[in-house]
């Protein structure tokens, strides 16, 4: 408890969370120009998800939650399993805790993360575009070449990453942004977002480390937290997914 | 009127949050505590995946020895019951900090090691992280934050309804997180104290951490010519309250106390020896010159010049590498030599110190000897340049 990371968190989080956010001109795909998979031919790994499930607290905090934390996990995982045969190509998944080099691929997983987050912020809001990519709407993503000298990926041509961060807002969250609407009458109002969704499915190429298909978005469907709201999930994670016959889903 | 109200509970609740007074006797012992509450559980939860970080990390050192040595420490301090439900992670980062997550993993930098002087004042602090432990500091904060962080949200909003200026009240709510987080430190720190007093260790040696740690930072502000730092009082962002606060009262308090005991700095520098010269050369790379030659004396003043100690010295003179400077490392290489330190850094180092300082023959000489002792040193094609051919 000697280090001040929280400062920052408190800072974000209550000033943040005031500022309205407008979704409305966000893109959720991307693609790698001319990357395309044929049904059958190749082995995709799938890592262990990072799933993280709390509440919102009326200051914007975020709340851990480990009963919804681990009811989501299993769910998302039960459903990723049911799913996988409808994806086209052979899957397998990896846990983290078992495989030799884990503690590159765990770093990878968060470099993924951070790369997602970047494509969200950089490419799917086109107005953020940095201004050497302003016309191009190429799709150029890596996490860098490395993943092909981890062991435990040999003999499979892409992995596939999913991470989702959930904070349901609370009661006080709801009653603040009431509020904030309600101010308007009086005096001035104040734009309140309650609860965030985030959910990011990724597939990165082993031998180069591109990342050749993202499904990102900051406002997910699906409560995680019941079977059928985790299969609404998987399905918007997975939506549009390479090589898959549930396309139309 | 109810804007009268509200800023009335306001107030109260701004001033409300306060730590429990400090603790007179040891909280009693709870074997495999289990988190209960939601938000207990939701922090332990998440503590345990930061966990698997430490457990994953690059940065982790693994050596038994040294790991059995902290935790050896701790347990003298805390009691071996307590201490079952710690895990250490010693962590390679060349700073001083050590850290406790609620669920009882605790962090401990490398650096911090170099900045000790005996197994007492590593005691204290791994101590104070246990307290931070014991008294569920994590929890506590997490409400605080929370509560304070509510108040806020309200404030702005509320405020903004009523079309009244609250940025007042905002500017307060934020300093009591920081006040709370203080006082949870300065609790931490006299509980730290109680342990120590009941332990083989002197609780003066608590003080002494941030006394070293005052003259390092003075040592550091002189070597870069910038004004140091003397406050008492902390400052509104601070988390922690200031090394010179920390000094005095826990100096007072154990004074207090009036415990004795031996402080252990020869079984301390025995214990961190084979590590010693990793965490110098980390040290030294920091390009802290002011406050590294002061870390150097202080642990010389332990241990005597070691060879090990001469040679840190001499990178150090020869990192910065002004003319004067490449004079004293050379001395320092030479002398690290005599003391029958005749190691590849020494060689390398002396080396290149008389190449640059303009003595070219007699630094290929050592370089010679160098590549001769490592022919497959990453560096070597580089080191060649300065070597005649066929002197090799």
């Amino acid at each position: 408890m000697l280090t001040i990371r929280w400062l920052w968190y408190i800072l974000l989080s209550c000033y943040l969370a005031f500022a309205s956010m407008g979704i409305s001109a966000q893109e959720k795909t991307g693609n790698r120009e001319g990357f395309e998979l044929e049904p059958g031919s190749v082995r995709i790994a799938l890592l262990e998800p990072s799933v993280r499930v709390g509440s919102q607290s009326t200051g914007g905090m975020f709340e851990p939650n480990a009963d919804w934390t681990e009811q989501a996990k299993e769910n998302l995982e039960a459903e990723l399993a049911r799913k996988q045969e409808l994806l086209g190509n052979e899957i397998v998944r990896l846990s983290l805790d078992n495989v030799p080099q884990n503690r590159e691929l765990v770093q990878y997983h968060a470099l993924f993360g951070a790369v997602a987050s970047s494509v969200i912020e950089y490419q799917f809001f086109p107005g953020n575009r940095l201004p050497t990519k302003k016309k191009s709407k190429a799709f150029e993503w890596s996490v860098g070449p490395g993943l092909a000298d981890i062991e435990s990926l040999n003999g499979f041509d892409y992995i596939l990453l999913i991470r989702t961060k959930d904070a349901y807002g609370s009661t006080g969250r709801k009653l603040l942004q009431v509020a904030g609407l309600l101010g308007a009458v009086a005096g001035f109002g104040t734009a309140v977002q309650s609860g965030e969704h985030i959910g990011m499915a990724g597939l990165v190429d082993v031998k180069t480390g591109d990342l050749v298909w993202l499904n990102a978005d900051l406002a997910m469907g699906g409560d995680v937290r019941k079977v059928e709201g985790a299969e609404k999930r998987v399905r918007q994670l997975l939506e549009g997914f390479p090589g898959s016959s549930d396309s139309e889903n | 009127m109810w804007l009268k109200l509200f800023a009335a509970i306001l107030t109260a609740s701004i001033a409300a949050p306060t730590v429990a007074a400090e603790p007179e006797a040891l909280p009693p012992y709870v074997p495999a505590y289990d988190p209960t509450t939601v938000d207990e559980r939701g922090l332990w939860n998440q503590a345990d995946e930061l966990e698997l970080l430490y457990k994953r990390s690059e940065h982790l050192i693994e050596d038994e020895e040294l790991n059995a040595f902290v935790r050896r420490i701790l347990c003298n301090t805390v009691g071996n019951d307590r201490c079952d439900g710690v895990r250490i992670y010693i962590l390679n980062v060349p700073a001083f900090n050590a850290s406790m997550m609620p669920n009882g993993a605790m962090a401990v930098w490398s650096g911090l090691l170099l900045r000790l002087r005996s197994e007492a004042n590593l005691a204290s602090v791994l101590a104070h992280e246990f307290a931070h432990f014991e008294l569920r500091h994590n929890l506590q904060g997490f409400k605080n934050r929370r509560s304070a962080s509510d108040m806020l949200a309200w404030t702005v909003v509320l405020g903004n309804a009523a079309a009244v200026d609250t940025r007042n009240s905002q500017i307060s709510l934020f300093g009591s997180i920081f006040r709370f987080n203080r006082n949870m430190e300065r609790q931490a720190d006299l509980l730290a104290l109680q342990y120590l007093k009941q332990s083989p260790y002197p609780s003066r040696a608590s003080s002494q951490v941030w006394q070293y740690l005052m003259e390092e930072a003075d040592a550091r502000a002189a070597g870069r010519k910038i004004r140091r730092k003397d406050r008492y009082r902390a400052g509104f962002f601070d988390t922690h309250p200031t090394s010179l606060d920390r000094a005095d009262y826990l100096l007072e308090k154990s004074m207090e106390y009036g415990d004795t005991g031996n402080a252990e700095q020869t079984a301390y520098f025995d214990a961190i020896q084979p590590w010693l010269p990793k965490l110098l050369a980390d040290q030294v790379r920091l390009n802290d010159f002011g406050g590294t030659e002061y870390l150097l004396g202080n642990i010389a003043g332990v241990t005597g010049w070691t060879p090990e100690l001469v040679l840190a010295r001499a990178e150090l003179y020869a990192t910065r590498g002004k003319p004067r400077d490449l004079i004293t490392a050379t001395t320092l290489y030479l002398d690290a030599i005599d003391k029958g330190h005749e190691t590849s850094e020494v060689l390398r180092g002396l080396g290149l110190s008389l190449v640059k300082s303009g003595r070219r023959k007699e630094g290929a000489e050592y370089l010679g000897r160098y590549l001769a002792q490592n022919p497959d040193a990453p560096d070597a094609a580089i080191i060649k340049m300065y070597v005649p051919k066929g002197d090799e």
